[in-house]
């Protein structure tokens, strides 16, 4: 594989190209010498892990934030975006993952925002209208431009961005993960519409890692790992097995050693759960399953299908409309989450600085948080500072939190260094089911390590444990059982041991379920 | 070379860069109400000088200092709870109404026997009661808001015209007292607050705002309460998570807060007033929320900023008898000292950078 | 008992006072919608206002002419609301905060002020005010007429500036912008809007407002300035926005509800009626408790209100 593109750019006049693109943030090198050129009238894919750099040297193209070296040429000039407006204006248009529309307006008003031309500035809502239908029509974006945003399911939202961009005649779209909220009939219907757009003479970049999609719409495929463009390559002279090779860049993966599996008695049953989200629609389907002791079960899928709704409702944090939770044979469907942590129930939450810790206050006060109640002195409401400062050493030291002391404010900690404490927290706690949402989910390979090396031993201990993770790596390296979760429902269960790449994505796409 | 403003990532949070930012957003606003001195002086400083000479200067401007003070202080004390437990509550003008309600109907209502015990049975009996009736009456506010969601913010500032008509009714009708005014009769001598300093009008407020001021200090820092209460204002999701009831506790505050609230009226009624009419506040339930932010919520820090505008107020209340300039100089002042600081809140965010002017030839990517 | 005769002179006399305290209220609610849907919760208006009625009455006083009078009080009050919109919009500051210390900073001001102007003199002086419009025909008719077509010409103004303020909200692109700023700020940067420009101009409205409701007051009902003659009505008119569902043609219905509240107060008085009359004065506040707290109006607040938002 060669650093420069293949031969089929040098057909095509270049919509847009990269060169040497470096942007640093503090600490971290988000993309160092990244280098993309994007034909005219081709899909072009951009894939790489979590943290490969794609989101930065798209936020560089896209204006949002400007690099600190390297060259952006579009079109044929050399230019440079000092803020989204300039990209949108020279004919750059980017599909965030959230939506950026205004939920109580119509579709018409949010592809008329900022449209504004000058004069008495009147909304003119007929024409707009009209226009809308014509581009709708012809790129197969089916949508009814009266309809209000809120009123429109996840699939039309995201054509209503794509007219936006094609309204203002954005010459190249780029795309963040456009499948990930998408059924597979939407899915379909995008990629077609993708291939319209290309045939138009428009360019398109898809941020993605999903590999099957980019065998199905892209003409090329540049793959980033640690900050930098690895290779450029043609879909027609590549496999996905090639693909995945190059997007992790080690055929071994990070592996753990771990020991032989002493389950105990059933310590966790979930019968027939019913979870509805905030807009009253069903988010879990009848989901149930069992976690014993000492065992992980891991439950996979992409983000989004259920997973965070169903820990909520395990934890009581989410009203559960059907179903019943039950804990060492004591039903908790309807428990508070303190009544379930006094029954050893306990949870590391995904969103570890919104949730699971407090920014404005010390190691101290984070410490306790949950076990408050057992840091006073005796039989009185006084907190004892000194057991709580005795306490958050120990965790500081038990889990090798890196911090100058234990006054230091929780939000000024790593992300490693926090989860540390946060897991630290919980385990010190001597849970008998700890629950744990994305445990490293943004972590340097040194805390995965870390907190792999911890929920391991805890399973040893005899802990029952139950993990949520997006990570395909982590699920088949920690879980005895796994549990795949689409759209709401467990697609199916495999035995970790037994787990391979391809069934556990399949499951996840929700393409085939075991029964 | 040239200047170059930046903003920072996070805000510069070093204690020696807050208080000299601090410090001079206060100048400024001192500075600036000099100028409305103009008028009614030739020197505005010699009237700052002889504004705080009255208030310090003697023993009786300084007890009138602390009889100022001791309101301000539980109405600030008050808030500091509130607003550190995420319930921004702003009717503290009708629980202090409410709480001096109530304490005035007791006084009235009782039989005064001539005894040196009478005075303490009585306060024993008017301060719970009172702080009970505070109490209920934000209480209510936090259960509108715990059940329906509603707006704290709007809901409370509309409790304090409701309160007021209350008082008004009641002072017309059911409690007036013979004559011309809307007043009650005068309490009895002997359900006032003591007198604390002989010689000048002190009375024992001061003691029981410092005592509550100590007691608020150690619920929101050493008693586990405190703690879910802080951990609730900062962070109601995280509160949640720790096990913690966000609602509870929430409505916890907002009854100590108007309770807090109703202890400040009735140390305006029995100290001070000694009977209840429309207007027993003068402001203080809105000024001490102002003190409340300037000392940035802290229960300790309070005592001493309540200090500070109580002397201003005293100061100015002289300063209008002797050159005629209007006392509410003194609400200018006292409004424009936390605005000034919370614009000044914004220099915390930006850093001053010598830079190379990129004329000069200057990298743009320098590192 | 009461014969028909006095029981319709009744109704006509609170329906027509109704009307006429309604006036300032939806004037002032119509700029807080404006605010309000940019993002920007501005309790800074019941100051804004009070500085409105003195500088009326002051320019008035010294002009003899209530339009320059008028005038005078938009000019202040749109200096005085660039400067809260800086506080709110650029530095960010807690929105709640800043409109009450404001509204404490206002109140020393105009009293402040009005005492360096006029003396210490405990006899005020009125001043020069509006007159009532004639219409022909239209105002000598019976019922109607002293209800909707005896009042001033600010009253027209305001019912002609609720028809602009729908039509600028819901049909320009400066509306659409404004309220894709209090919605979405982030959604809006991306379409190119400006949106801390957007809650500047809102800002400044709701300013405008205000102190078009203080000379309203002034210059129309009372001639008169005293530290006491705003007593909450901004705080009023932040119900009415909340009543009127953030909608300027709706506004207008929740204003007469208010007025009709406090004029059946008045009215019942002059009518010698045995109710205490603080019972109907706390009746406008208790009806906006229940408005605000959450039983109506919840899904139609701006999902950005009181939310600081800094682009990039």
């Amino acid at each position: 594989m060669t650093e420069s593109a293949p031969a089929l750019a040098d057909n095509l006049h270049p919509m847009v190209r990269l060169s040497g693109i470096v942007k640093r943030y503090p600490g971290v090198l988000a993309n160092n010498n990244a280098n993309l050129t994007v034909a005219m009238g081709e899909v072009h894919a951009l894939l790489g892990e979590n943290g490969a750099g794609k989101s930065t040297l798209m936020q560089v193209l896209y204006g949002a934030c400007q690099q600190d070296a390297g060259d952006i040429e579009f079109a044929g000039r050399i230019v440079r975006f000092n803020s989204q407006r300039d990209a949108i204006r020279a004919g750059i248009g980017m599909i965030h993952q959230d939506f950026m529309l205004v939920r109580p307006f119509t579709v018409a008003e949010n592809v008329m925002l900022g449209l504004y031309q000058g004069g008495a500035g009147v909304l003119d809502v007929n024409t707009v209208v009209t226009r809308i239908r014509l581009l709708s029509e012809r790129h197969g974006l089916e949508v009814d431009p009266l309809a209000r945003i809120d009123q429109l399911p996840l699939g039309v939202q995201q054509r209503v961005e794509i007219l936006k961009l094609l309204y203002r005649d954005a010459r190249l779209l780029i795309l963040d993960e456009p499948t990930a909220v998408l059924t597979p009939q939407e899915t379909l219907a995008l990629l077609a519409s993708l291939r319209s757009l290309v045939a138009d003479g428009r360019s398109v970049i898809i941020v993605t890692h999903k590999l099957h999609e980019i065998m199905a719409v892209a003409d090329r495929i540049t793959i980033m790992r640690n900050g930098h463009t690895l290779a450029t390559v043609d879909k027609a002279a590549t496999s996905e097995a090639e693909l995945a090779r190059l997007m992790v860049g080690r055929d071994v993966l990070l592996k753990v050693d771990r020991p032989e599996q002493v389950s105990g008695r059933r310590l966790l049953s979930v019968k027939a759960l019913q979870v509805d989200d905030e807009r009253g629609q069903p988010c879990v389907r009848n989901v149930s399953l069992d976690v014993h002791a000492g065992e992980i079960v891991g439950i996979a899928g992409v983000d989004g299908n259920g997973q965070s709704p169903l820990v909520e409702a395990l934890m009581g944090l989410r009203r559960v409309q059907a179903g019943r939770v039950v804990f060492d044979d004591n039903d908790v469907t309807n428990k508070t989450l303190a009544a379930r942590a006094a029954r050893g129930m306990m949870y590391v939450p995904a969103d570890r600085r919104r949730m699971g810790s407090l920014d404005e206050l010390s190691i101290e006060d984070n410490a306790i948080l949950g076990s408050q109640q057992q840091f006073t002195h005796a039989h009185s409401p006084w907190l004892d500072r000194k057991a709580i400062r005795a306490h958050a050493e120990a965790l500081i030291t038990r889990y090798t939190i890196r911090t100058p002391d234990s006054h230091f404010h929780a939000g000024k900690l790593s992300g490693g260094n926090l989860q540390k404490l946060i897991l630290g927290r919980e385990l010190m706690r001597n849970p008998r089911l700890l629950i744990v949402e994305q445990p490293t989910r943004g972590l340097d390979v040194g805390a995965i390590e870390f907190v792999w090396a911890e929920l391991l031993a805890a399973r040893s201990s005899g802990m029952a444990i139950l993990i949520v993770s997006t990570e395909l790596e982590e699920i088949l390296n920690l879980a005895d059982r796994i549990i795949v979760m689409f759209d709401g429902r467990v697609m199916g269960e495999l035995a970790g041991s037994a787990a391979t790449n391809e069934q556990l994505g399949l499951l996840m796409a929700g393409l085939q379920s075991q029964e | 070379m040239r200047l170059q403003f930046e903003r920072r990532l996070t805000a510069e949070s070093s204690w020696w860069v807050s208080s000299v930012i601090t410090t001079g957003a206060v100048l400024f606003a001192f500075l600036i109400c000099a100028v409305l001195f103009l008028p009614y002086t030739s020197s505005p400083f010699s009237a700052y000088g002889a504004l705080f000479a009255e208030s310090f200067g003697s023993l009786r401007g300084f007890g009138l200092t602390l009889n100022r003070a001791a309101p301000l202080i539980l109405v600030a004390l008050g808030t500091c709870i509130a607003w550190r437990a995420g319930f921004p509550y702003l009717g503290f003008e009708g629980s202090l109404a409410m709480g001096a309600t109530v304490c005035a109907w007791l006084a009235l209502a009782v039989t005064v026997t001539e005894s040196s015990a009478f005075t303490a049975l009585f306060l024993l009996a008017a301060l719970p009661l009172s702080f009970a009736a505070g109490g209920v009456w934000a209480g209510a506010v936090g259960v509108v808001h715990s059940r329906f969601g509603g707006n704290v913010v709007l809901i409370s500032l509309m409790t304090n015209y409701v309160a007021t008509f209350i008082v008004q009714y009641l002072v017309a009708g059911p409690m007036r007292a013979p004559g011309s005014q809307p007043e009650t009769p005068r309490l009895p001598e002997l359900t006032w607050l003591p007198n604390l300093i002989p010689e000048t009008r002190t009375h024992a407020g001061i003691c029981i705002a410092v005592i509550a001021a100590l007691l608020c200090w150690c619920l929101l820092s050493r008693l586990r309460i405190g703690y879910e209460l802080v951990v609730t204002g900062l962070n109601p999701v995280a509160a949640g998570y720790g096990g913690i009831n966000v609602g509870q506790r929430q409505l916890l505050a907002a009854c100590l807060a108007g309770g807090l609230g109703a202890l400040a009226g009735v140390v305006e009624l029995l100290g001070s007033q000694h009977r209840m009419l429309d207007g027993l506040s003068g402001g203080v339930g809105f000024i001490g929320i102002v003190v409340a932010l300037l000392a940035r919520l802290h229960p300790l820090a309070v005592v001493p900023t309540a200090f500070l505008y109580a002397a201003l107020a005293v100061g100015a209340d002289a300063l209008q008898r002797r050159t005629g300039a209007p006392s509410s100089i003194i609400h200018i002042l006292q409004s424009l000292i936390v605005l000034t600081v919370l614009a000044a809140e914004v220099l915390r965010h930006w850093q001053i950078r010598l830079k190379p002017s990129p004329t000069a030839g200057g990298s743009l990517h320098a590192g | 008992m009461l014969d028909d005769f006095v029981v319709s002179s009744f109704i006509v006399t609170w329906l027509a006072a109704a009307v006429r305290l309604a006036g300032p209220l939806l004037l002032m609610a119509l700029g807080e919608i404006f605010a309000e849907r940019s993002g920007v919760l501005n309790i800074g208006i019941e100051g804004t206002m009070l500085l409105g009625a003195l500088t009326a009455y002051l320019v008035t006083h010294a002009s003899g002419s209530p339009w320059t009078g008028l005038g005078a009080a938009l000019l202040v009050g749109a200096v005085v609301n660039l400067w809260l919109a800086w506080m709110y919009v650029t530095a960010g500051a807690n929105q709640v905060v800043v409109g009450i210390v404001f509204n404490i900073l206002a109140l020393g001001a105009a009293s402040y002020a009005y005492r360096t102007a006029m003396g210490a003199a405990t006899n005020p002086e009125s001043i020069t005010m509006f007159q009532n419009v004639h219409f022909p025909v239209l105002s000598d008719l019976p019922v109607v007429g002293p209800i909707l077509f005896s009042h001033t010409i600010l009253l027209y103004l305001t019912l002609i500036m609720t028809l602009v303020a729908e039509w600028v909200l819901f049909r320009t692109h400066f509306g659409l912008g404004l309220r894709a700023a209090g919605e979405h700020p982030k959604a809006a940067e991306n379409a190119g809007i400006a949106v801390q420009r957007m809650r500047y101009a809102g800002v400044l409205l709701s300013g405008l407002g205000a102190a078009a409701a203080g000379s309203y007051l002034v210059l129309s009902q009372i001639g008169l300035f005293r530290d006491t003659i705003v007593a909450g009505q901004g705080f009023i008119a932040l119900a009415i926005v909340i009543f009127g569902r953030w909608r300027p043609m709706w506004a207008v219905f929740a204003a007469l509800a208010f007025g009709a509240a406090d004029a059946l107060q008045l009215s019942l008085q002059l009518f010698q009626f045995e109710v205490p009359p603080q019972l109907l004065l706390a009746l406008p506040y208790v009806l906006t408790i229940i408005a605000v707290s959450g039983l109506i109006g919840r899904a139609a607040q701006p999902a950005a209100l009181m939310q600081p938002y800094r682009p990039g």
